[in-house]
């Protein structure tokens, strides 16, 4: 069987800031549909690796290649990668000088040049599917934490991204809103998205990933799906992990 | 009042002259430090080290002796040069217009780039990332984000700044402006009623620090409704 190209290649990645480094030999590949969560302690790469993913920051070492496209320091057109991978932020990172609905319409204008009443009819889609077009006119500050994530969310999503990338979306939100915001992200792995989602949701790890990756001291220690991960873990420093979050 | 009778128009068109300077003094204190702040904030060594120099010098030296040295300085700096061409040349001239009004504006932009650059870097990293990661290009991402978030932060100091340069407008009498101080002078000279004039250059200059104080505060809540509203 051949198996399909993957959407994203990541060969012996390393990085390094200053003399710490960050990551080293990682090796991922995603393909088309894939629900991969991302999890491990504090420290141990896993915000690093996915913002590699779009170049936030840039690996030193290895290969990354989105589809075609590999990410090097000549790319022509890193703005055309990056409109095809969205992103959703632990702090929201909503514009704060605009509103909801400008916040959703200003990169399709920019980036994706569609016209204006095209813009807020897409806008306003993804406001309805994150269940909050009344908070359309209102500002970011005055919006709780949630909304304000799912706003980040449609936003992302208003460009039609080819793949999702999470990056602690529920750690900046207090417990009564962490639901929301995990139906939004179920919803969307339903439907089919290729996400990869750096979280400590567990529940969200076994109700939709794929695939469970497991990273410590910059390194993929394990990876597995679900059902194995959870049940049988290989490695100690897997389960000690597991036995520290899903102890309480 | 009478008193005033026959100075209503010099102190007149010596406002008229504050207004004039304090107009083209801002437009460039503005350019200072603009350029001092993206100086300071550019990676290359030697370019930090003149905008220090710059702030160093300018807020470190008397506002007065600034301008006497940019008045006299330049003029002899044009008189030199002209004199290569035409050794015919006694003294050249600066306006002392343009003299006083690149004075403080470079004492003021002094200022200015560390308000600058405050602002470039006070701008929350996170929706710069955000605005990058939907696909924006470097110049979007700085006038559509950087540039409006800037604004906000930077108009409190900035309206300070306007201060310091409608007042250090009256400093420029010294080189012969006839601003509205320079005109006091002359009418103390036939009137000998120091207080009387003094006393209206000071209400001139409450009227035009009362109309900045007034649009700062104006544009503050106007730039402030987006963040305060809850």
């Amino acid at each position: 069987m051949i198996s399909p190209q993957p959407l994203i290649r990541m060969q012996n990645v390393g990085k390094h800031f200053g003399t710490f480094q960050a990551l080293k030999g990682i090796n991922l590949d995603v393909i088309k549909g894939e629900r991969i969560v991302v999890c491990g302690p504090s420290g141990s790469g896993k915000s690093t690796m996915i913002r590699c993913i779009n170049r936030l920051e840039k690996h030193d070492e290895g290969r990354i290649l989105i589809g075609d496209t590999e990410l090097t320091d000549q790319i022509k057109d890193l703005n055309a990668v990056r409109r095809e991978i969205g992103m959703v932020f632990q702090s929201f990172n909503l514009f704060p000088h605009m509103t909801i609905l400008n916040n959703l319409m200003l990169a399709q204008k920019l980036v994706r040049k569609t016209p204006k009443a095209k813009a807020r009819d897409i806008a306003m889609r993804y406001l309805e599917r994150v269940k909050i077009p009344e908070q359309a006119d209102k500002y970011p500050v005055q919006l709780s934490g949630g909304q304000q994530q799912r706003v980040a969310i449609a936003r992302a999503l208003c460009m039609k991204p080819e793949v999702m990338l999470f990056d602690e979306p529920t750690s900046a939100l207090d417990p009564e809103m962490i639901n929301e915001v995990l139906e939004v992200m179920v919803d969307l792995a339903r439907e089919g998205m290729t996400m990869i989602c750096v979280t400590h949701e567990m529940g969200f790890a076994r109700s939709v990933a794929d695939r469970v990756i497991f990273m410590d001291a910059g390194e993929i220690v394990e990876e597995a799906d679900p059902e194995t991960f959870f049940k049988t873990p290989q490695h100690e420093r897997t389960k000690l992990f597991l036995s520290q979050i899903l102890s309480h | 009042m009478e008193l005033l009778s026959g100075w209503w128009d010099d102190f007149f068109w010596g406002s008229v002259v504050v207004a004039q300077v304090f107009l083209a003094s801002l437009v460039l204190m503005v350019i200072f430090g603009l350029i001092g702040a993206a100086a300071k904030l550019s990676g290359n060594r030697i370019v930090q080290k003149i905008a220090n120099g710059y702030t160093v010098v300018f807020r470190g030296t008397p506002e007065i002796l600034v301008i006497l040295l940019l008045y006299f300085g330049s003029a002899i700096t044009l008189t030199w040069i002209s004199r290569l061409f035409n050794p015919d040349i006694k003294f050249v001239d600066v306006p002392p217009f343009w003299a006083g009004t690149v004075a403080i504006a470079l004492i003021v932009g002094s200022y200015a780039t560390e308000t600058f650059r405050g602002a470039f870097l006070g701008v929350r990293p996170g929706s710069i990332e955000a605005a990058k990661a939907l696909g924006m290009s470097g110049l979007q991402v700085f006038f559509y984000i950087r540039i409006p978030e800037m604004w906000r932060l930077a108009l409190p100091p900035f309206g300070n700044h306007m201060l310091s340069l409608i007042k250090d407008t009256a400093l420029i009498s010294i080189i012969g402006l006839n601003e509205t101080l320079f005109v006091a002078k002359q009418a103390i000279g036939t009137t000998g009623k120091p207080f009387t004039m003094y006393i209206v250059v000071g209400l001139i200059y409450l009227g035009f620090s009362t109309v900045i104080t007034l649009t700062v505060m104006a544009l503050e809540r106007y730039g402030n409704h987006t963040v305060r509203a809850r």
